[in-house]
């Protein structure tokens, strides 16, 4: 019964509810269970050291830090139910700050010594309670999203009609359990592959060696490299027949949390079918949707298949595809609407007098809508000689005018800041525009870096793209000049911190800024997409979207070089956040917004979450240590 | 010289000094066939260990009992043991000769223990000529000493609808699970044993000496009259 109670705790949060059910079980029954009335100060800062790590059952601790010399606690954390403390004084035998009960606190204690074996045998574990990175468990995380809405059920289930054979790769590596770790591992370099299957003498797989077994049980534990790699593979390995539903082997892989199945005919092997498959097949749906708004030549006809674009939003995450994927798709879907609109004006209203390019702007220009957000755009054409000035702007104006009205039409709706092309001061020749961006550089007020957030993530949609290049690379030439104006990116980047303090306790909602919950969109993807914005800026790179832009930033030499694996991890799983509630609003009936209640997420959840804005932080914490002279 | 035998007999044993955050409790709870120790008998003993405020959550103790009386309806209700379920058990000799490995030199903590430890005592003597000789504190007691010192706090100042287990467990917030098992039971008065440490230490009962004081089952309507002898019910 304390046993069992234990067990269902565990069960329910990160990383104990990876682990297998006897292995959950030995450590519930190690565990020692402690009380902490409020205010009880549970570790002292340079006291005695943690002797165990833990896990809150119930209530809220504080987590403060007293700098030496100075008097002034800072708060550093809240932690709650389902989340641990204790584990850096254990480990780094240095007790380095306060933890005080802010809430009558339950802890389940796991002893050093029941951590130690745990930690040595789970390399998964240890990796997760040391958060060096957060790739595992939002990969988890994406994957136990999708297992809700997966296990939703749904009659417009369109991908999942497909039998797992027809989508495997037939080219599986296939070695003997003698082969060397080090040649099963060159074998699967040059086949490109993420596992290999070890087949026994009669071909059937016993045993499956995947990237991840590589890396946690050869590099990090230090396995000789020579030794036959049945020492290290997995097995038994995940069968599936080749007519088996993908949906089948979707569940199955989300249930044994695995990421590679073995493809069978009969008693052979076909293949490996892995996760990435699914969502390369995933991908492919929303063709036929595209099709039909390539049909479409009049507004009349292209309007009511602007508005169905939504519901493949539905289908999509029902079948758990990745945000980016998803989000990947919206704006596709949204940029054939836009350049459908686009040829429809060009054809009413006649040849345009100019070559002249369409800017998306904001998140539509970083490809990052989600649902159907407002219209943010300009357009740019070619410097008129004199005598055509005049034709060209009345031209513009009507072309914008209609481009404004069809689009609202097709369901976007117009910017309440009208920052649209249809307002003249957006719909310009290129030498005005150069004219915009060299004021906002050079004298970066705050409405100036305001405009540049929106302006600067411009993205040639429609028309001549060379004037959008053109513009870009003026943007670039004039940055490395004004320092100044990065200093006023940066004050602007480090004001908006994510709400750490937030996750204290369900109370910080009820009342004040969190009232409403908190806006995923200012609170957590803005501080990421101005992070990637920033240093794209400064190393003059030509991508708009926050995805592009962080890969471009890898391994360079800004001070996020190495953290773009996080970094995408935590802008793909708030967004995936984001487009869950938008959907289930929308499927509600009830009107979008960007308001996220901390009850309605699970604990894993709230742990990426938290991890997301920690990460978030930390950059801001860098960024603010570099520039220092500007910040405000 | 009987004195100093007395003496002997109650001398505190290794359990019986040192700081109430050290030491080693044993929780335990019996369910009985009835409540005349002279007929009725024990059907399960229960126990959860402890040291100082921390709940051991694995080493429990559970053991079913071949009762020497007979189950009657009555305790068949509470207990939800039917007579069935334990016929194929080990009799009270067994179960009592591990539950005394079990206990060691800890301190018992239960809820109205006189109860309990008067069957247990029976069993006892009737096996080894000798009853408990462990230290003994009863949450009820501890209860009724702590009203008086905190009369701020809310637990201690609400009406009560009664002093039972489950009446003391809902005022500390102390969660009771579906069904009545002995093991049940002793985990609910571990956890109130466990919110009553800090609260004791702050009214300063920090060792055992004063634990066992303010806890002896015997002071249980003395406690809770209190200094001014007014009862505080």
């Amino acid at each position: 019964m304390l046993i069992d109670d234990a067990v269902r705790f565990l069960s329910q949060i990160p990383p104990f509810q990876f682990l297998e059910g006897p292995t959950l079980r030995e450590v519930a029954q190690s565990l020692t269970m402690e009380f902490y009335p409020k205010g009880t100060v549970i570790l002292q800062q340079d006291g005695p050291v943690s002797e165990s790590l833990r896990i809150i059952q119930k209530g809220v601790v504080k987590i403060s830090i007293r700098p030496k010399g100075s008097g002034d606690e800072e708060v550093s954390d809240y932690r709650e139910r389902g989340e641990t403390f204790g584990l850096v004084s254990l480990m780094g035998g240095h007790q380095k700050t306060t933890i005080v009960a802010m809430q009558d606190t339950i802890c389940y204690l796991l002893s050093r010594e029941s951590l130690n074996d745990l930690m040595s045998s789970h390399p998964a574990l240890t990796e997760y309670l040391l958060q060096f990175h957060l790739t595992k468990y939002v990969d988890m995380t994406s994957r136990e999203i999708q297992g809700k809405s997966l296990l939703l059920g749904s009659s417009d289930r369109l991908l999942f009609t497909a039998k797992v054979g027809e989508i495997c790769r037939s080219a599986a590596t296939i070695v003997s359990p003698e082969a060397t770790i080090r040649e099963v591992a060159g074998r699967m370099a040059a086949d490109r592959q993420s596992a290999a299957l070890v087949a026994g003498p009669g071909g059937n797989p016993i045993g499956i060696v995947t990237d991840s077994d590589l890396r946690s049980k050869v590099v990090a534990l230090g396995h000789s490299i020579e030794a036959p790699v049945s020492q290290i593979m997995s097995h038994p390995v995940v069968k599936a027949d080749e007519h088996e539903a993908c949906f089948e082997v979707v569940l199955r892989m989300l249930q044994g949390n695995i990421h590679h199945v073995a493809v069978t005919r009969g008693d052979s092997l076909c293949g490996v079918i892995t996760n990435h498959d699914f969502m390369v097949l995933q991908g492919r749906s929303p063709l036929a949707f595209s099709e039909d708004i390539e049909r479409q030549t009049t507004l009349e006809g292209l309007a009511p298949v602007s508005q169905k674009a939504l519901t493949i939003i539905g289908a999509l995450l029902r079948e758990g595809a990745r945000a980016a994927n998803i989000i990947r798709i919206i704006s596709e879907l949204n940029d054939r609407i836009v350049r459908r609109v686009l040829e429809i004006a060009e054809r009413e209203l006649g040849p345009p007098p100019l070559p002249y390019c369409w800017l998306a702007l904001g998140s539509e220009g970083r490809k990052e809508q989600t649902f159907r957000t407002d219209q943010d755009n300009a357009l740019v054409y070619a410097d008129p000689p004199p005598d055509l000035r005049k034709e060209a702007a009345e031209y513009f104006a009507r072309f914008t005018a209609f481009m404004r009205n069809g689009l609202v039409s097709c369901g976007f709706e117009p910017c309440p800041a009208n920052c649209m092309a249809s307002n003249s001061e957006w719909c310009q020749p290129i030498s005005i525009w150069r004219g915009y961006f060299t004021d906002w550089i050079s004298a970066p007020t705050p409405k100036a870096v305001l405009n540049s957030q929106i302006f600067f993530d411009f993205r040639p949609l429609h028309g001549d793209e060379s004037l959008a290049w053109d513009l870009r690379e003026h943007l670039n030439r004039l940055i490395p000049d004004y320092p100044i104006f990065l200093g006023f990116l940066a004050n602007m980047l480090v004001k908006n911190r994510p709400p750490i303090g937030f996750f204290g306790s369900v109370a910080v909602e009820r009342s004040g800024e969190h009232k409403d919950g908190l806006n995923l969109k200012i609170k957590g993807v803005t501080p990421l997409v101005d992070i990637a914005r920033m240093f794209s800026l400064e190393q003059g790179v030509r991508h708009s979207s926050t995805m592009e832009r962080l890969e471009a930033l890898r391994g360079g030499s800004t001070l996020i070089a190495d953290l773009v694996d996080e970094l995408e991890y935590a802008f793909e799983f708030i967004s995936l956040l984001r487009i869950h509630h938008q959907y289930r609003q929308m499927e509600a009936g009830k009107p979008i917004d960007n308001f996220i209640h901390l009850e309605s997420l699970s604990h894993l959840e709230r742990q990426s979450l938290k991890n997301a804005f920690r990460l978030a932080l930390r950059v801001q914490d860098q960024v603010m240590e570099r520039y220092r002279s500007f910040i405000i | 010289m009987f004195r100093w035998w007395r003496g002997i007999w109650s001398r505190p044993g290794p359990e019986s000094k040192g700081p109430t955050a050290e030491a080693s409790y044993v929780v335990l709870d019996t369910e009985l066939t009835g409540l005349d120790d002279r007929k009725d008998g024990i059907v399960s003993i229960g126990a959860v260990r402890m040291r100082g405020g921390r709940i051991a959550i694995g080493g429990t103790f559970h053991e079913l009992v071949n009762p020497s009386a007979v189950l009657d309806g009555r305790s068949v209700v509470i207990h939800g043991i039917m007579p069935s379920q334990v016929e194929a058990k080990p009799p009270i000799d067994q179960v009592l000769m591990t539950f005394m490995g079990y206990v060691g030199s800890a301190v018992l903590v239960g809820h109205c223990l006189s109860v309990d430890l008067a069957f247990l005592n029976r069993e006892a003597r009737r096996l080894t000529g000798k009853p408990f000789r462990n230290p003994v504190v009863d949450t009820l007691s501890l209860y009724g000493w702590l009203r008086h010192r905190f009369p701020d706090t809310q637990a201690f100042t609400a009406s009560l609808p009664g002093l039972s287990l489950f009446d003391l467990a809902h005022l500390f917030d102390v969660q009771v699970a579906e069904g009545h098992t002995a093991l049940g039971d002793a985990y609910i008065t571990a956890q109130l044993f466990q919110r009553f440490l800090p609260l004791l230490a702050e009214a300063g009962v920090r060792d055992l000496t004063g634990l066992l004081r303010v806890g002896d089952p015997e002071r249980q309507a003395e406690n809770f009259i209190g200094p001014g002898g007014q009862a505080h019910f």
